[in-house]
Formats: structure tokens, C-alpha cells, sequence
């Protein structure tokens, strides 16, 4: 195997760019589609029939079709023109991210859901019958509970979603696996420039279960 | 004008629950201040939905539910505002996990705004200290024991200064050495004129405690009165076998 393109500086800029770019879609879809999923996930417990069977249906389809499919059809979608930011073209990333919020928020909502439905119901009560509201109730005694809860399943849904930024290579987004594919493509290095790719994937996505876990044995003191 | 000494007015309450359960059978109660009213009877007697229609953690399907002189059904009424002045203790305690007990006893009047945190945080000391559990202050709910966490639900409920407090049982899920410690608490409450409402299966705390006994069956009050009336001299069968009952298991 031949790895010796790491030492060239213009593979190196060439990879550095497309994690920046990976890491970049990532923070950025896990941001978006946690807030969407919040939406949904609450949507989905209202009373009206109506919006819990529109936002039911729409968790079903986007959980029950692949990620790259998607991401064909709303690239088709979408006719974006050229979208300059400063000499960058942005339109690419437009139907990209839209598929890593519309699918991130639809597996999330369902984990949110879940986690709000887990609080026991004498917490609502307890928290009603001292006069606080039901936003109150909801934000300060159901909802921090619910996070707590649902803390491992939402760290599983991050690192699946820095791994599925991946997808947009289809859209022609220059991210991590695009750039190995071009480097592929130039040294001929199939397996290396993969491995290469894989190592810094698994350089985003380790560190952020850690994290997570982390975060869970802080959230856990209460549990002492 | 309503009795101005009439806290609460049950007025001819229904309460049948979705599958068609009837829970409550036109019931009708009221309480004065300063009274402790107790509610016995067999399990599933309404006893408990009876209690959660007072705050509307139940809505009565059919008749009237007055606190202070308001309707608590009309539509006019700000339920939470009214909530704020009846404190309910729940047989699960229903302590909020993630907070420390200190934060149990201010969430409702800091997020209501009734007290500043630091107002709060002096009113939750003194209740701590009524309960007997100052040096808890600082710990989560998972390290207290059951007859802790009842009290420390009975401070919470202290902290934004009731007029009432509903007791939905509060011993029955404690393990048999706690009671004790938590019927005091409730006792202290009881002479120190505290309005309330208590649902219990401690049919002798309840004898001890009662100014007034509503005997429950089947969703109806079957019998009332002073609770030497009541345990001593029942008119009814069904209450003369429902006492026979509980104190054979005794």
C-alpha cells in the first residue's frame, strides 16, 4: 500500500477540505435537525388528528426510504442556481442539506417523542397541580427529564448523521468521501485514499460518543 | 354571596371516565377553612378521582366544583391561578428528578414569579426546616428515602403558601416505618389550622386527625360525619362491613 500522497501537501489540503466541509455539514445538521425534531416531535403529540397524522406520515416515509434516494429526488427538485458566498458555490449543499434535516429531524422526532412519552405522567401532575403552566411544565420538569432519557439514542442519531453526510458526494459536495474519490481517482490508490477517509471519520465520530457519554454520567449525578 | 368560610363546594359531582366507568355518582362535600376533612372507603370507591376533581386533575363530566366562591368549570376561571392556592401531595410523590430538593421547593414560585429566587430560597429553608429535612437541602430526590421524599413533597406543595392542601394518599406507598414520620408532618399541618383534604387508608390517624369523615362506595358517599360518629357509631351496613374490614386486617 501506498500512502505517500499524505505527504503531499495538495492531497493533504485536498482531504483537510472536504472534513472541514464534513465537519461543517454535521454540526450544522445536527443543530437544525435537532430544533426540527423538537417541532415534529411535539407536533406529533398534539391533539388534532389531522397534524399528528401529517407529521406521523412524514416521519414513516422519510424513515422508510433510503437517505440517497432522497437526496436524488429533492437534488431534482430544487433548481438552484449558482449561490455565490464570497467566491464559494453554495447551491450544491442546498439539496444536501435539506435531506440531512429532513431525515435527521424525522428519525429524531421519533426518539424526542419517545423520550417525552417515558417522563411518568405524575410529573405533569405534580408540576399542575403547583399552578405552573403547561409550557412551564413541558420546558422546565418534562423536557429536561426527556433529554436525560433519550441521551444514547440521541448520540447514536449524531454519529449516524456525521456518517451520513457521506451521501452528499452524490450532489457533487466536495465533503470527505468526494475528496477520496478524487484522490482515487488521481493516485489510483483505491484502498488507501478510503482508509484515509475512514480513519477521519472515525476521528469525528468516536470523539462525539465519547462525548456523549460524557455528558450522560454528568446528566446522571441526580440518579446517585 | 357564598359562605366566605366555605373553601371548597363539590356540587352534585360526576364522573364517568371514557370506557363508561362510573367513578363518581352525583357527590357532594364541602370543606371550611381550617377543617381536615377525610375521605375513606374501599379501593376504586372514587376516593381519589373525587380529590383530583377539587383541583381539576379530573374534570367532574357533570356538576360544580367551587373553590373559594369560584367555579373552577367556568370558563373564566384561570385554572393554574387557582392551583397556586391548593398544594397537592401524591401517593408516588412525584419529586422532579433532575432538580435538587432545594429547586423542588422553589421551581413553582420563581418560574410563577411570585417570589424572587433568593425570597424563595428563604421560604424553602423555613419549609425544609418545618419538615424536619434542612440538611437535604442539597441532594436529589433518588437519595432520600420514601418517608424524605413525602416530606420534602410536602414542603413543595408549603412553598407557595395554600390555602388548602389535597392529601391523595400519602402513606400508602411508603414502607410501614415511614408512615409515621409523614402523618406528624401532616398532624403538625392539621393543628396548625391548615385547611385539608386527605385521602387515606390510616383509619386511625384519620379518626385522630378528621374534624370531618366522608365514607366513599362505589362512587358515592355513603356516609359523613365527626369521625366518633363514624367509627364508632356507622348507621349504614355498608360502612359498619367496610370498618369491620379494615380493622380485621389490621
Amino acid at each position: 500500500m501506498d500512502f505517500s500522497f499524505l505527504l503531499d501537501p495538495y492531497y493533504i489540503n485536498i482531504l483537510l477540505q472536504g472534513l472541514l466541509t464534513t465537519v461543517v455539514l454535521a454540526v450544522v445538521s445536527v443543530a437544525f435537525g435537532t430544533l426540527i425534531a423538537i417541532g415534529i416531535g411535539l407536533l406529533r403529540m398534539m391533539k388534532s388528528k389531522v397534524i399528528r397524522f401529517i407529521f406521523g406520515a412524514y416521519v414513516e416515509i422519510i424513515r422508510g426510504t433510503p437517505i440517497v434516494v432522497q437526496l436524488i429526488i429533492f437534488y431534482s427538485l430544487f433548481h438552484v442556481n449558482v449561490l455565490l458566498i464570497g467566491n464559494y458555490d453554495l447551491s450544491p449543499f442546498i439539496p444536501g442539506m435539506f435531506t440531512l434535516f429532513i431525515n435527521s429531524s424525522a428519525y429524531m422526532a421519533e426518539v424526542i417523542r419517545a423520550g417525552i412519552n417515558s417522563v411518568d405522567k405524575g410529573q405533569w401532575e405534580a408540576s399542575r397541580s403547583l399552578g405552573m403552566t403547561y409550557t412551564m411544565t413541558f420546558w422546565k420538569i418534562i423536557f429536561p427529564q426527556a433529554i436525560k432519557n433519550i441521551l444514547p439514542a440521541l448520540g447514536n442519531e449524531f454519529v449516524t448523521l456525521i456518517k451520513e453526510t457521506s451521501v452528499l458526494m452524490y450532489s457533487g459536495v466536495a465533503e470527505l468521501t468526494y475528496q477520496a474519490t478524487m484522490i482515487k481517482s488521481q493516485t489510483y490508490g483505491f484502498m488507501e485514499s478510503y482508509l484515509v477517509a475512514a480513519t477521519f471519520y472515525f476521528l469525528l465520530t468516536y470523539p462525539t460518543s465519547q462525548l456523549m457519554k460524557r455528558l450522560e454520567r454528568r446528566l446522571a449525578k441526580s440518579d446517585e | 354571596m357564598m359562605n366566605k368560610e366555605l373553601m371548597i363546594d363539590v356540587k352534585n359531582v360526576s364522573k364517568v371516565f371514557k370506557d363508561g366507568t362510573v367513578a363518581l355518582d352525583r357527590v357532594s362535600l364541602s370543606v371550611k377553612k381550617n377543617e381536615v376533612v377525610v375521605l375513606i372507603g374501599p379501593s376504586g370507591s372514587g376516593k381519589s378521582t373525587l380529590l383530583r376533581t377539587l383541583n381539576l386533575l379530573e374534570s367532574p363530566t357533570e356538576g360544580e366544583v367551587y373553590f373559594e366562591g369560584v367555579s373552577l368549570s367556568d370558563e373564566s376561571t384561570d385554572i393554574n391561578h387557582l392551583r397556586q392556592k391548593m398544594g397537592m401531595v401524591f401517593q408516588g410523590f412525584h419529586l422532579f428528578p433532575h432538580l435538587t430538593v432545594l429547586d423542588n421547593l422553589r421551581i413553582a414560585p420563581v418560574s410563577l414569579k411570585k417570589q424572587t429566587i433568593s425570597e424563595a430560597t428563604i421560604t424553602s429553608e423555613l419549609m425544609l426546616q418545618k419538615v424536619g429535612l434542612s440538611e437535604k437541602a442539597k441532594n436529589y430526590p433518588s437519595q432520600l428515602s420514601g418517608g424524605q421524599k413525602q416530606r420534602i413533597a410536602i414542603a413543595r406543595s408549603l412553598t407557595m403558601s395554600p390555602d388548602i392542601i389535597l392529601f391523595d394518599e400519602p402513606t400508602s406507598a411508603l414502607d410501614p416505618e415511614m408512615v409515621g414520620e409523614v402523618l406528624n408532618v401532616i398532624r403538625d399541618l392539621a393543628s396548625q389550622g391548615m385547611t385539608m383534604v386527605i385521602v387515606t387508608h390510616e383509619m386511625q390517624f384519620a379518626e385522630e386527625v378528621a374534624d370531618i369523615v366522608y365514607v366513599m362506595d362505589k362512587g358515592r358517599i355513603i356516609e359523613s360525619g365527626s369521625p366518633e360518629i363514624i367509627f364508632h357509631q356507622p348507621k349504614t351496613d355498608r360502612c359498619k362491613e367496610f370498618l369491620k374490614r379494615v380493622i380485621e386486617k389490621k
